[in-house]
C-alpha cells in the first residue's frame, strides 16, 4: 500500500465527521479511505425501550434529516403490525414534511456546504455591478441587491477578518495573491457569475429557513420534528396552517426555479471536466421516497430500485432489506462480518487503540452491501433508478426534468450523470421536481379534507415482532429495522446514507463509494486538493 | 451617532429595516427578561459594538449530529440575527470554508491569539473506553479530547457556550448505557481541572433565540461593557444546572396555550383525533410540559412559527438532564424510577423495567390487604378474635419478667 | 381490646380531626389518581380544585392536631379515668415500655398472651408518628410540584436533592418529586389498611370510641 499523501481531517461543510486520506500518484488520485470518525451508539441506546421511543431518538441521527429518520423509524415500527393501514391523510402530510425537509436539505447542501467550492468569494469583489444584472438577466438568473452583497463581502475584507471564510482558500491570501487563489477555481468564471453565487449562498441560507418553517409549521420545530409518530401523524391540517405551508413552498419554489436551476446551470459549463471523474461504483440503490396510496415502493414519486453497473444502467430491480449485509472487518466493530443487516447487532472491538489503521481497521462506518456489491445513494441514485424506471410513474416528470437540464448544457447522455458534477446536477434537479411535487400534495390534502372523512393516525400494535422502515433521506436511502418482545426493543438497526456512502472497504477488499469516487480525480496540488473535496460533497456525505 | 448611522446603512445594505432590528431587539429583550424600556438601550448597544471591533468564536463539536448548527441557522429575523452573530467572528465552525490542516491552523490561530474568543460546542463529549477517547481520532493520532482540551484551556478561552442538550450533559448520547462514554461540558471540564466559566443552553436543539440571548448578554450587558463583566454577568445569573435563568424558570407547562384545556379537563386520548383537532392538552399522551423548564411556548420555534405541543405533539422533555433515561418511554404519563446513568442511584433498580408508581404501589397495597385477611385468618385460627375467643393478657411485661428471673437467679 | 376494657375517651377535637383526616386522604387519593390518569375528560378543573382544597384542610387539621396534643387533656392508662396532656400518649409510658417487640411477637405469632399495653400499644404510637410524618411529606412534595410553590427555595432545594439523587444532574428534580409524592400517597393508604384492620379486628369497641368520643 502506498503512503497516503493526501489527508483531508477534518471535511468541513458536511453533516457529520469525515476525514479522507488519499494516495495521489502523478496528479491521480489512485486510493483513498474513507474514515467515518463518529460512534454515539444509537442502536444499543434503544435497547430495551418502547417502540414508539424510536421515533423521537432515531431523529437525532441526523439533525440535517431528522425527519426522514424519524419516518423510517415510525415507518419501521408500524410494520411490526401486519395489519397497520397508514390513514391516508396521514401519508399525504408526511409527504409534505418530508418535501420540505428536502427543499431544505439539498438548498442547504447546495449552497451552504458545496457552493463554496465552486465560487470564490474574494474574485466577487472585482464584479461589476451593471455586469452582473446584465449577466443574470441574459441567464435568466433572478436578480438580487448584488450592490449590497458586494458592499458586505468588501466590508469583511477591509476589516481583514474573513470570519468563516477564513484559511478557506487553502492556504492562499485571496486579497494579496487573489489570481493563485482564482486557479483553485475556474479562472475562465466571470467575476460577476461569482458574486451571483455569493448572492445566492446568503439567499440559500435564507431559503433553506424558509423550507425549514414548513417542517416547524407541521412537526413543531426544526431541527427534531415531533408530530409524524408511528401510526400517523398528529398534526391536524387546518386551513390557515395549510395557507402558510402553501405560502412558503410558492416562496421556496420561485427561488429554486429562478434562482438556483439557473445558477446552476450557468456555472456548470465552467466546470464540465468534472462529468469526466467521480463516478463511483456505478451501482445505485434508492428504497423510493414520497408515498402513492398504494404504499409500494416501486409505486413512490421517487421509486425504488437498484441499478447495477454489471447488469447495464437501464435495468431497474426492486430492492429488497434481505439482501443488505454489513461487513465489519476494516471497522471498529467486534461482531460477526457479512451478516444480513436485519440479523446485525452492534458490537465494538475491545482493545484496539481506534487509530485510523488504514491496512486494518479504520472506520465507526460499517461497509454495507447490497448483494455483496457496494452500493451509491443520494439524489444521484434516486434520480437514475427513477429516469430509467419505465414503469414509474413519475418518469416523465424525471425524465423531462433532467433531459432539459442537460439539453442547456448541450448534453444529451444522462449517464452522463453518474459523475461529479452530475451527482450535484441531479440533487439540484430533484430539488425542482420535489418542490413541484409538494405544492401537488397540498392540493390533495386539501381534498381529502373536504372528503370529510380525512384521518391521521390509525392504532397499531407493535408489542412483539419485527418491521422495516425503508425510506430516502435526502442524502439517500435509508432502513431501520427494529425487533420487539414484550412492547420493548430488543433490537434496533439502521442503515443510513453515510454508511452506504462513507462505505470503508469489504472484507474482500472492495472499495466504497466515495472511495471508489475518488479513485481517477486529478489533482493539481496535493497541498490543495480542493478536486478531492468537490468529490466527497458531492455526496453530501 | 455618526457610527450609529453607518450601522443603520449597513443594515439596509442586508434588506433588514430599522423596525425589524428593533423588533429584533424588542424580542431578545424579552427573551433576556429585560424590560421593554431597555429595548433602545439594547438598540444602541448591538448597533454600538458592531462597529467596534469582533470577538472571536469557534464552533467545536463533540459527538454531535448538527441539529444545534442547523437550529442556530433557523433564526428569527435571519438578517438581524446575522449581526448580533457577526458581533462574533466565527473562525471556525464546522460549515466554515477551510478544510483540513487549514481549517485546523484558522482554529489555531484563534485560540494561540491575543483576543480573548468564546467557544460555543456542540455534541456530546466522548471519553470512550477508560477515557480515552476513542471516537474521532484524528489522522495524526490526537482526538477530540485533545481539541477540546487545547481550545478550554487556551488563556483567550473567555466562556464556553455548551450548545445543546448533547454539549450540557451528553445528552441522548448518554443515556444507557452510555456506549459511547458521553458526558457533558461542565461535568468533563471540572474533573479535567480546567477553569472556564461554561453556560449551559439545555434543549435538544438548542435554540438561537436562546444562544442570541447569551451572546448578547456576555458581549453587551457588562457592568462596563467589556466582554469579561459580560460573561461575569451571565455567570451570576445561572441556575444550578449552568442555565441561563431567565430561559429555564418556568415549565412549558406553565406558559402553554393548551393550559386553558388542561384546566377544564379537556384532553386528547388519541392521535388524529377530534379532540386533537380543537388543540386539547394532550397531557394523557405523555406530555412532559409540567416537569420541564423552557420557554418553547413563548419563544417558539423557526422564526415564531410553532412548537412541538403546537403542533399536535407533546413535550418529550428535551432540556431535561439525561432526558431520555428520565422521560422515556415518551408515551407514558410517569417515567419509572430508575434507569438513572448517573447520581447514586445509578442503574437502580433495572434498567427499561424499572418501577412504576401506580403499578407497583397499587400491587403493594393488594399485597398488604391479602396479607391482612391471612392474618385475619390466622387470629381466629389461633382463636384471639371471634366468638370463641380465648384470648387472655398477659400477666406482666415480658421485660419484667424476665428481670424479675435475672434478679432472682442473681439472689 | 382483649383482657379488662376500660372506660377511655377521646377528646371530641380529636374526633374531628380524625374523621376530617380520613375523609381529606379519601378525597385527596381520589383526586390525586385523576390527576395523574385523566382516563376521562372533563373533571380536571374539579380534581385540582378539590385536591388543593383538601390540601389546606390536611394541612390545618394535622396543625390543630398537634396542638391539641399539648393542650388538652385525655386518658391515658389502662384502668383509670386519670387524664393528661394528650402528647403523652405519643411518647414511651410506663405501662408499655419495653413492649414494643413483645407485640411485634404477639403479632406474628411468636407470642401466645396479648402484651399490657397503655392506650396506645408502642407499635401503634410508631405506626401514629409515622402517619404525621407521612402527612407532612405528602405535604412537602405536593408543595414542591405544585406551580404557585415549586420555586419556593424551601422546595426548590427539594427539587434539586431529589433531582440529584436520582440522575437529573441537580436540578428540575419535578418527576421524581412527583413519583415520590405518588410513592407516599401509597404508603398512607396502607397505613390505613393496617390502621382499619386492627380497630375492626376486636370487635367494635375500639372503633366506637372514635366516634363517640367516650364509651358508654
Amino acid at each position: 500500500m502506498a503512503t497516503p499523501n493526501i489527508t483531508m481531517d477534518p471535511i468541513t461543510r458536511i453533516e457529520g465527521q469525515l476525514a479522507v486520506q488519499a494516495v495521489a500518484e502523478n496528479g491521480v488520485i489512485t486510493d483513498a479511505w474513507a474514515v467515518s470518525k463518529l460512534f454515539r451508539g444509537i442502536e444499543v441506546v434503544l435497547k430495551g425501550r418502547a417502540p414508539e421511543d424510536a421515533f423521537y431518538v432515531t431523529q437525532r441521527m441526523c439533525g440535517v434529516c431528522p425527519t426522514s429518520h424519524g419516518h423510517a423509524s415510525s415507518m419501521a415500527t408500524e410494520a411490526v403490525d401486519p395489519s397497520f393501514e397508514l390513514p391516508n391523510g396521514a401519508r399525504i402530510v408526511r409527504n409534505i414534511l418530508e418535501g420540505a425537509e428536502w427543499l431544505h436539505s439539498h438548498i442547504f447542501h447546495f449552497y451552504a456546504l458545496a457552493a463554496l467550492d465552486y465560487v470564490n468569494p474574494a474574485k466577487a469583489l472585482q464584479a461589476n455591478i451593471a455586469d452582473t444584472y446584465a449577466l443574470a438577466m441574459e441567464q435568466g438568473i433572478g436578480t438580487a441587491d448584488f450592490g449590497a452583497v458586494q458592499a458586505r463581502l468588501a466590508k469583511l475584507v477591509e476589516g481583514g477578518d474573513l470570519s468563516i471564510f477564513t484559511n478557506g482558500w487553502w492556504g492562499i491570501d485571496p486579497v494579496a495573491n487573489p489570481e493563485e487563489a482564482d486557479e483553485l477555481y475556474n479562472p475562465d468564471i466571470p467575476a460577476e457569475l461569482h458574486l451571483i453565487g455569493v448572492s445566492q449562498y446568503l439567499q440559500g441560507l435564507e431559503m433553506q429557513a424558509v423550507a425549514a418553517q414548513i417542517i416547524s409549521i407541521i412537526g413543531g420545530k426544526f431541527p427534531m420534528p415531533m408530530t409524524s409518530v408511528a401510526g400517523g401523524t398528529a398534526w391536524m391540517p387546518r386551513a390557515d396552517k395549510l395557507d402558510d405551508c402553501l405560502f412558503r413552498l410558492k416562496e421556496v419554489t420561485a427561488f429554486v426555479d429562478n434562482h438556483m436551476i439557473p445558477f446552476t446551470l450557468a456555472i456548470a459549463p465552467y466546470y464540465l471536466n468534472e462529468l469526466t471523474y467521480g463516478q463511483g461504483v456505478k451501482n445505485f440503490l434508492s428504497w423510493g421516497a414520497f408515498d402513492r396510496s398504494t404504499r409500494r415502493i416501486e409505486d413512490r414519486y421517487l421509486p425504488g430500485g437498484f441499478i447495477k453497473a454489471a447488469d447495464g444502467l437501464t435495468n431497474v430491480n426492486r430492492p429488497m432489506v434481505e439482501h443488505v449485509t454489513e461487513d465489519v472487518s476494516r471497522s471498529w466493530y467486534d461482531q460477526e462480518s457479512g451478516q444480513r443487516f436485519t440479523e446485525s447487532e452492534t458490537t465494538i472491538v475491545t482493545g484496539s487503540d481506534f487509530s485510523q489503521d488504514l491496512d486494518g481497521q479504520y472506520s465507526w462506518g460499517k461497509a454495507p452491501r447490497y448483494q455483496r456489491d457496494p452500493m451509491e445513494a443520494g439524489p444521484l441514485a434516486r434520480v437514475i433508478v427513477a429516469y430509467m424506471d419505465q414503469a414509474s410513474a413519475s418518469n416523465a416528470t424525471v425524465r423531462e426534468a433532467v433531459d432539459g437540464a442537460l439539453a442547456v448544457l448541450g448534453l444529451d447522455d444522462p449517464t452522463i450523470l453518474v459523475s461529479t458534477l452530475g451527482r450535484v446536477a441531479a440533487r439540484n434537479i430533484e430539488t425542482a421536481v420535489a418542490a413541484k411535487w409538494a405544492a401537488e400534495w397540498v392540493d390533495e390534502l386539501v381534498v381529502e379534507l373536504r372528503t370529510g372523512r380525512a384521518e391521521f393516525w390509525a392504532p397499531y400494535n407493535s408489542s412483539n415482532g419485527e418491521g422495516t422502515g425503508t425510506w430516502e433521506a435526502p442524502r439517500g436511502g435509508l432502513a431501520h429495522h427494529i425487533k420487539t418482545s414484550n412492547g420493548r426493543i430488543t433490537d434496533y438497526q439502521l442503515v443510513t446514507p453515510s454508511t452506504w456512502i462513507l462505505s470503508p472497504r469489504s472484507d474482500d477488499g472492495v472499495r466504497g463509494p466515495l472511495e471508489e469516487a475518488l479513485v481517477g480525480t486529478p489533482i493539481r496540488d496535493i497541498e490543495k486538493p480542493i478536486e478531492a473535496a468537490r468529490v466527497v460533497r458531492s455526496f453530501d456525505p | 451617532m455618526g457610527s450609529e448611522m453607518t450601522f443603520y446603512e449597513n443594515l439596509s445594505q442586508r434588506g433588514v429595516s430599522r423596525r425589524d432590528f428593533l423588533k429584533f431587539c424588542g424580542s431578545t429583550a424579552a427573551v433576556l427578561g429585560l424590560s421593554s424600556t431597555f429595548v433602545p438601550t439594547l438598540a444602541s448597544k448591538i448597533a454600538g459594538a458592531a462597529e467596534s471591533g469582533l470577538t472571536p468564536a469557534i464552533w467545536l463539536s463533540g459527538g454531535k449530529c448538527t441539529g444545534c448548527l442547523e437550529s442556530t441557522l433557523q433564526a428569527t429575523y435571519p438578517n438581524v440575527a446575522d449581526i448580533v452573530l457577526d458581533l462574533l467572528t466565527l473562525k471556525y465552525s464546522a460549515a466554515s470554508m477551510a478544510t483540513g490542516k487549514y481549517a485546523l491552523d484558522a482554529k489555531k490561530k484563534v485560540y494561540q491569539g491575543n483576543k480573548p474568543f468564546i467557544m460555543i460546542y456542540e455534541g456530546a463529549i466522548m471519553e470512550g473506553e477508560n477515557g480515552s477517547g476513542y471516537t474521532m481520532i484524528n489522522a495524526d493520532g490526537t482526538n477530540s479530547l485533545d481539541d477540546l482540551e487545547a481550545a478550554a484551556s487556551s488563556d483567550q478561552c473567555a466562556a464556553i457556550i455548551a450548545m445543546g442538550q448533547c454539549a450540557v450533559d451528553g445528552g441522548w448520547v448518554r443515556a444507557f448505557p452510555n456506549p459511547s462514554g458521553a458526558t457533558g461540558m461542565s461535568e468533563y471540564l471540572s474533573r479535567r481541572g480546567i477553569d472556564v466559566p461554561v453556560v449551559n443552553l439545555a434543549g435538544c436543539p438548542a435554540s438561537p433565540e436562546e444562544l442570541t440571548a447569551v451572546v448578547v448578554q456576555a458581549l453587551l450587558l457588562g457592568s462596563d461593557g467589556t466582554l469579561e463583566s459580560g460573561i461575569a454577568a451571565v455567570a451570576a445569573d445561572l441556575d444550578r444546572l449552568g442555565r441561563p435563568k431567565y430561559l429555564y424558570n418556568a415549565t412549558i407547562h406553565d406558559s402553554c396555550p393548551r393550559r386553558g384545556h388542561f384546566e377544564n379537563g379537556e384532553f386528547v386520548y388519541r392521535y388524529g383525533s377530534e379532540e386533537e383537532a380543537k388543540n386539547f392538552c394532550v397531557y394523557p399522551m405523555g406530555c412532559k410540559g409540567p416537569q420541564t423548564y423552557r420557554r418553547c411556548p413563548m419563544i417558539r420555534w423557526n422564526d415564531s412559527q410553532s412548537w412541538c405541543v403546537e403542533s399536535g405533539g407533546v413535550c418529550i422533555g428535551c432540556a431535561t438532564w439525561n432526558w431520555v433515561d428520565n422521560n422515556a418511554p415518551f408515551a407514558g404519563r410517569h417515567r419509572r424510577v430508575g434507569a438513572a446513568s448517573s447520581g447514586p442511584l445509578a442503574g437502580w433498580p433495572l434498567h427499561g423495567g424499572g418501577l412504576h408508581p401506580i403499578g407497583t404501589g397499587a400491587a403493594l397495597t393488594g399485597v398488604v390487604a391479602a396479607a391482612l385477611v391471612a392474618h385475619g385468618l390466622g387470629m381466629k385460627a389461633a382463636k384471639r378474635i371471634g366468638k370463641n375467643a380465648t384470648l387472655k393478657t398477659e400477666e406482666m411485661k415480658e421485660y419484667d419478667a424476665k428481670r424479675l428471673k435475672k434478679q432472682g437467679g442473681a439472689n | 381490646m382483649p383482657g379488662k376494657m376500660v372506660k377511655e375517651s377521646t377528646h371530641p377535637l380529636f374526633v374531628f380531626t380524625h374523621w376530617t383526616n380520613a375523609l381529606a386522604m379519601l378525597f385527596l387519593t381520589i383526586s390525586g389518581l385523576y390527576i395523574a390518569f385523566p382516563i376521562v375528560g372533563g373533571l380536571m378543573g374539579i380534581a385540582r380544585g378539590t385536591h388543593f382544597f383538601w390540601m389546606f384542610v390536611l394541612l390545618i387539621n394535622i396543625i390543630i392536631r398537634i396542638i391539641g396534643m399539648f393542650t388538652i387533656k385525655t386518658c391515658c392508662e389502662q384502668g383509670t379515668r386519670e387524664k393528661d396532656w394528650d402528647y403523652k400518649n405519643w411518647l414511651p409510658q410506663k405501662t408499655n415500655r419495653h413492649q414494643m417487640w413483645p407485640m411485634v411477637k404477639y403479632y406474628l405469632f411468636f407470642k401466645k398472651d396479648y402484651p399490657i399495653t397503655a392506650k396506645y400499644a408502642g407499635l401503634q404510637k410508631l405506626a401514629y408518628w409515622l402517619s404525621i410524618v407521612l402527612t407532612f411529606a405528602v405535604a412537602y412534595t405536593g408543595f414542591a410540584i405544585w406551580g404557585p410553590t415549586q420555586d419556593w427555595w424551601i422546595f426548590r432545594i427539594g427539587n434539586e436533592i431529589v433531582g440529584s439523587l436520582f440522575g437529573f444532574g441537580g436540578g428540575d428534580g419535578l418527576m421524581p418529586m412527583r413519583l415520590i409524592h405518588h410513592w407516599i400517597m401509597w404508603f398512607i393508604l396502607i397505613f390505613t389498611c393496617i390502621h382499619g384492620y386492627l380497630s375492626l379486628i376486636y370487635g367494635t369497641k375500639a372503633c366506637k370510641m372514635i366516634f363517640l368520643y367516650k364509651e358508654d
